[in-house]
Parts: C-alpha cells; structure tokens; sequence
C-alpha cells in the first residue's frame, strides 16, 4: 500500500512539474506578446536630452505625449552630438532607425537623400497643419518633399560687456567700423606680463568647419557677401565676399580673440568678463545669466547687418517603420508642434519658436531680451540667411572644411584675400559637381 | 561511447581536439566582430557609395583607390602619419628606456619615482588629451605662460593654429601618454637581465657605457622589439589624441590616416572613399608589424 501510495505521490509530483513547466513555457511565450499588445515603443534618439531649458522642454513633451496615448512609451536616448552623425548612420544603415528621428539642421540632407525620411506633406495635407510662417520651414524641402519640421531657426544678437566698454570710454557699437575699433581697444594685456589676458571679440574656432564658417559669416554678411546665390550658384570670388574674408583676416591677424577654443569656452570668458563683446544666438543667453560678470553685460540687437542667422535642427519620421508606428510619430510632430507646445518652448528654451502662433508672453517675462531675440530671428528670415548655402547642402560638411582651411592657409601664409576667394570659389564649384 | 567513436577525446590522437572545441566559441565571437567588420569594408571600398546600405550593393569598381592614390589629401596624410610614427615611437623608446634605467637603480623614494613614471599610463587618454590642450592653449595656456617667464619667446605662440607647433603639440601628448608602457616593460626586462653578465663585464674591465651597449640592449631587444611594434601600431591607430586637440588641422599637418578614415566616413559620409583608405592603413599595419616583429631576437648577439 505504501509503494503504491508513494507510486501516487511520485505520479502527482511529476504531473504537477509538467504544469509548471508547460505553464512557465506557455507565459514565456505569451508574455513578448501581451506586452506587445500592452505596450509600443517609439524610439527617439536625441543630443539635448540633458541641455537646460530645451531638455526640460523634450522631456515635458514626451510626458504629454504618453499621457495621451496611454500603452505607448517612448524611448528617449541621448547620443553625444560629437558622435549624433556616426549613430545615426549607424542606425539607419544597419536597418533599425529611431521612429522619431532629430537631426541638425546641417546633417539632414544626407538622410534625406538617402530616401531614409518619410515626405512629411501628405501627413500635412491629411492633418491640415498649416505651416505658413513657420520660420525656417522652406530648409526642410528637399527634392520636392517635406521632409521635416524646423525646430529652431534663430537669428543673432550681440552681448558686450558695458563695464569694459566704459573704462575704454566707448559705447555699444552699431556697426563694423565701430565693432573692430571696440576690439582693438579692449583687446588687453591687463597685468603687464607680456600675454593678452582681454580679448574684445568672442569667435569660437575650434569645434569644427561648421562654426569656423559660421563666425566668418558675420562678416561676410555685413559686407554684402553670401556664399551662394539665391539659385544656389557659388558666389565667393564676389568683392562683397572678398571684402569679408579682408575682415576676418583683420580680426585673426590681429589677435582680437581668442585663437582655437570652442564655443564653450569662449561663451564662458565672455560671461566671466574676460572678453568684450560677443556675437552668438540666443542660447547665449542663459550662460550670460550666470556668468561672474552677469551684472556688466549688456544684450542689444546685433550690429552687423544682416544678422547671422539659420537653423538649428529638425524633427522627423523614419520612412521604414510600421505604418502604426507612423500614425503615432506624426501625433507626436503634432503636439511637437501644438501653440501649447511651441509657447513653453520659448519659454523654457529662452529661443524663438518657430511657429508664428507661438504666445511669447511668459518667455518675455522670463528673459527680458525674449524681444530681441526674436527681432533677430526675424531680421535674418526677412532675407533669407541660413548658414548652410543653399546648393551646397548635401556638400556642407565639406565646403565648411574647405573654407575653413583656405581661411586658415589665408592667415598663416598672409596670402591675399582675393585670391584666397578665386580658390574657395573654384573648389566649391568641384564639390557642387561631384 | 562505443556508439560514438569519433567523439572519444581521451584518445591521444585526438586529444588536441578538445582544445580546439574550446577554442571555437571566442574564435567565432573574433571572427563576428573582427573578421566580419573588415570583410566588408574591404568590399565597400570596392563600391562608389556615400551612406552604406548593406541591403544593397553597389557594382565593382576601382574608382576609390584611383582617387585615393591620386588624392594629394592621401599621401600627405601617409607622410603626417610615417612622421608621427618615427618621432613618437623614438621619443618613447628613449624616454621609457632612460626612466627605465633611472628606476631600476637602488635609490631612496624609488618605489615613488616608479609609480610617478608609470602614472601616465593609468591615466585615461581623453583626460590627458583635455589637460594637455590646456596646457597649449594659445591665449590662457600654461606652456606660454612658462615660456615668456623663461624669456623664451616674444609673442604667444598659436599652438594650434600653427602647422609646425600644432605637430609638436600632438608628439608632446602622445610621447607623455605613451612612454610609461615602454617604461614598464623595460624594467621588467632589466630585472630579468643576470648581475653575473655585469659582474663578468666589471671583471674584463668594461665601463658602464660598454655594460649598457654590450648587455644591457642586447638583453633587451627582445622585449623592446615588441614593446616598439605595440608603440608603433598605437600611434598608427590613434585618433582622439588628435581629434580633440586639433581635429588633423591645422592645414592637414596633424590629418592621420585613422583621422582622414573617420572624417571621409562620419564627416563626410564618402563611406567607400574612407573604407579605401581603412584598407590601406590596414596593410600599413600589418607590413610593419611584420618587418618589427619578424626580426630574430637572438640575431643581435
């Protein structure tokens, strides 16, 4: 009886392992399945996930959009901007693209390009989203399609520190004639020691092709120059050009900054009081704010005419994702796009929205220079500046480098401007016909 | 077991299987993520694309290698790179020999002076590469801050906007960064080195000159001959050292061939121009590994 009993024991011990096992099999197997049908991650891959202000922005949005679409998450990584383009190459090439895809507004071209973005203006049309007077928006046509939407399109100011300035006797210059006399004058040896320890410009030259361009631009501008024309035909061997790379090489030779340290760095000599004035975007702002020398700088509208100005970067959809996952990335751009959204834009990234329904009542009351900042923006989009050159988008990256290091070889061999253009002239006209 | 003859790896015939079968699955993993990688970059450098897809495949052709060899671009960079491979190798091994020999004498504080020498080594590259930017930065740097005091110079130095001070600046870095490995592995090679040699050297009447050019080297050749190869293909490969201090600029006169790979690929996005120029750094490499490394130590004798 015990042998049967313990048979019995043994029989039910073995039935009851079978059930665990089958179940733990079945719920293993079901489970990817429930969650999926619980859950939908969109991917989104971004470089300001910690940025102040705009990260803050990002995050907000995020929340909003999965308290309206409950089941869905989205997954929010940061990527390093120095290694944003390798990733996101990387990524697209290697078959798995982010759903919500975040882009400068210098790198996009070559995604686009490679049909890897999703043509936005069907899902404009079928929305009626209006995108009249969205500042910087005509960047994000390509080959006939819209493939993105501008996030930012911002327009430079100038900062000066005015106690600098008063010891010097001088006031806020309102034009270049006035700028390089400001520079020349406050450009110091402080202590005696033989070594500049003042500078009166801020010009960030290390970070790259990009931003070498970018700080010459100022000048370029002002002399009436532009890389290109309106039809995208190269337009450097111009005197109004010739005339600006004469007013860089001024600015360099005589050491009126700071050679070879990023924007970072420059930004923060200019809030510490260590440089004089300072012609940048509207992040500026906020590292002004909390500078040592935050008291003595002083924000105006840029004196250089037209201003610098451009796109900064832009948000879009991956072309090769579920059709669901379309749906719900456009919901996103939406809201991305909502007035809520683009009013605490200004507001928390202290920049101008974009979008020309953007209420910038609260942004005015937090930063003061709100105003300022958007009349930049404003004075570049009335004439259509950008820093990338139209005709020469998909090439930007290398025209950068190109006249960043003619420009270099300009200053180290005191090489004539004139013909220094001749050349940047000829080599972007190579690279247009690549 | 008799079921299965074949798999009897106790048999000394087919003991050295085991091993084998040990060995497959890291051989696998080197072969997914080493082997696999340069297969296909050896084919995309065959291609004419800018952005690779590796669901298509773009025809054959030589164009990439036609451009490269023609590219002035290139063979500056060959030459940057042959320079900074000669310099910094030297500047290495003589300085990580000569603290080397200094560490290896019996000295009080000298178990401090062999963690000061080796102390470079342990500290992460990007972090030496961020103080020694600082150090030559042209305007707050603190190198012409010490020159001016040293009444050395005149005027601030452009450390990186200068073709010839920016190379001094990179080698500076680099032979910092790199001699304490040298240092390491001499030492461990003079400790291995019998005093009877110096003894029987003393007897015969040699002078420390003749001790260090007739024992000491000879001795050492084998362990340095490798520790050069390691120096050697570390400088080739190198790219943050000079991507965060001058970014191959300025004018190219820091533009390796590791920082002209990366800037055609993700700068770029020539990815087949760059995978052409991978290949042929690639057979840089290995040929002068093979010329280092394929030198009989005892030949020195």
């Amino acid at each position: 009886m015990f042998e049967g009993l313990s048979r019995a024991r043994g029989g039910l011990r073995k039935a009851g392992l079978a059930l665990a096992l089958s179940t733990a099999l079945v719920a293993g197997a079901l489970s990817p399945m429930l969650a999926a049908a619980q859950e939908t991650t969109l991917k989104f891959v971004s470089w300001q996930n910690d940025e102040p202000g705009v990260g803050g922005w990002w995050a907000g949005l995020i929340e909003e959009f999965k308290a309206q679409h409950p089941g869905v998450e989205v997954e929010w990584t940061k990527v390093e901007r120095a290694a944003f383009a390798d990733t996101m190459t990387t990524l697209f090439a290697g078959g798995s693209p982010p759903d919500i895809v975040h882009l400068a507004s210098f790198e996009f071209q070559r995604f686009a390009n490679e049909g890897w973005l999703e043509d936005l203006g069907p899902w404009f049309d079928k929305g009626g989203v209006s995108l009249d007077g969205w500042a910087g928006q005509q960047i994000c046509e390509l080959n006939g399609e819209t493939v993105c939407v501008m996030m930012l399109y911002f327009g430079y100011i100038m900062a000066y520190n005015e106690a600098i300035l008063n010891a010097e006797g001088l006031s806020a210059p309102t034009n270049y004639a006035e700028l390089l006399e400001v520079a020349r004058k406050t450009t110091k040896d402080l202590n005696g020691d033989g070594i500049i320890d003042q500078y009166g410009l801020h010009h960030p030259t290390k970070v790259g092709g990009g931003q070498y361009v970018t700080e010459m631009l100022n000048y370029v501008l002002d002399a009436g120059g532009r890389w290109t024309n309106a039809e995208g035909q190269v337009t450097i061997d111009t005197p109004e050009v010739i005339e600006g790379l004469t007013r860089w090489k001024t600015i360099v030779t005589e050491g009126l900054m700071p050679r070879d340290l990023s924007s970072g760095e420059t930004r923060q000599l200019l809030a510490d009081g260590k440089i004089a004035v300072g012609l940048d975007g509207p992040w500026l702002v906020p590292i002004l704010a909390n500078g040592a020398a935050s008291d003595d700088v002083k924000i105006v509208a840029d004196p250089l005419s037209p201003p610098v100005g451009g796109s900064s970067n832009v948000l879009g959809m991956s072309k090769d994702i579920s059709d669901e996952h379309k749906a719900l990335v456009w919901d996103f751009i939406q809201l991305a796009m909502s007035d809520d959204f683009q009013s605490s834009y200004a507001t928390l990234a202290a920049s101008p929205a974009p979008s020309p329904r953007a209420d910038i009542t609260e942004a005015t009351a937090v930063t003061p220079e709100f105003g300022l900042l958007v009349e930049g923006a404003q004075a570049a989009s009335a004439e259509g500046i950008d820093r990338i050159p139209a005709g020469l988008e998909i090439q930007y990256n290398e025209f950068a480098k190109m006249v960043m290091e003619e420009s270099q070889r300009m200053i180290i061999e005191d090489l004539d401007p004139a013909a220094v253009a001749a050349t940047m002239q000829a080599l972007a006209e190579d690279l247009q016909n690549q | 077991m008799s079921r299965l003859p074949l798999l009897d790896l106790a048999r000394p015939s087919r003991r050295h299987w085991l091993g084998y079968l040990l060995l497959a699955p890291a051989v696998v993993l080197i072969a997914l993520i080493i082997i696999y990688p340069l297969i296909v970059s050896f084919d995309i450098s065959f291609q004419k694309v800018d952005i690779v897809r590796l669901d298509r495949r773009a025809p054959f052709t030589l164009a990439n290698y036609q451009q490269l060899f023609g590219s002035a671009e290139f063979w500056m960079s060959c030459w940057v790179t042959l320079k900074l491979v000669v310099v910094v190798t030297a500047c290495c091994v003589a300085l990580g020999l000569a603290t080397a020999l200094l560490v290896n004498n019996r000295f009080r504080g000298r178990t401090v002076a062999r963690l000061l020498v080796a102390l470079p080594w342990a500290v992460p590259e990007i972090i030496a590469v961020v103080i020694f930017a600082w150090i030559f930065d042209s305007s707050f740097g603190l190198m012409n801050w010490l020159f001016f005091r040293l009444g050395l110079i005149n005027e601030t130095i452009n450390w990186f906007s200068d073709p010839n001070a920016a190379f001094v600046a990179v080698v500076v870095t680099m032979v910092w960064k790199g001699y304490p490995f040298v240092s390491i592995m001499a030492l461990a090679g003079l400790q291995s080195i019998p005093e009877d040699y110096y003894n029987a050297a003393r007897v015969d009447g040699a002078n420390a000159w003749n001790r260090f050019t007739n024992i000491t080297i000879p001795s050492l050749m084998p362990v340095l001959g490798v520790t050069m190869v390691l120096v050697l293909l570390w400088v080739f490969r190198d790219f943050s050292i000079i991507n965060v201090m001058t970014g191959g600029g300025p004018l190219k006169s820091t533009q390796t061939l590791s920082i002209m790979t990366y800037e055609h690929a993700f700068g770029f996005f020539k990815m087949g121009y760059a995978s052409a120029v991978g290949v042929v750094t690639l057979i840089f490499c290995v040929l002068a590994s093979l010329l280092m490394i394929g030198r009989k130590a005892d030949g020195i004798y």
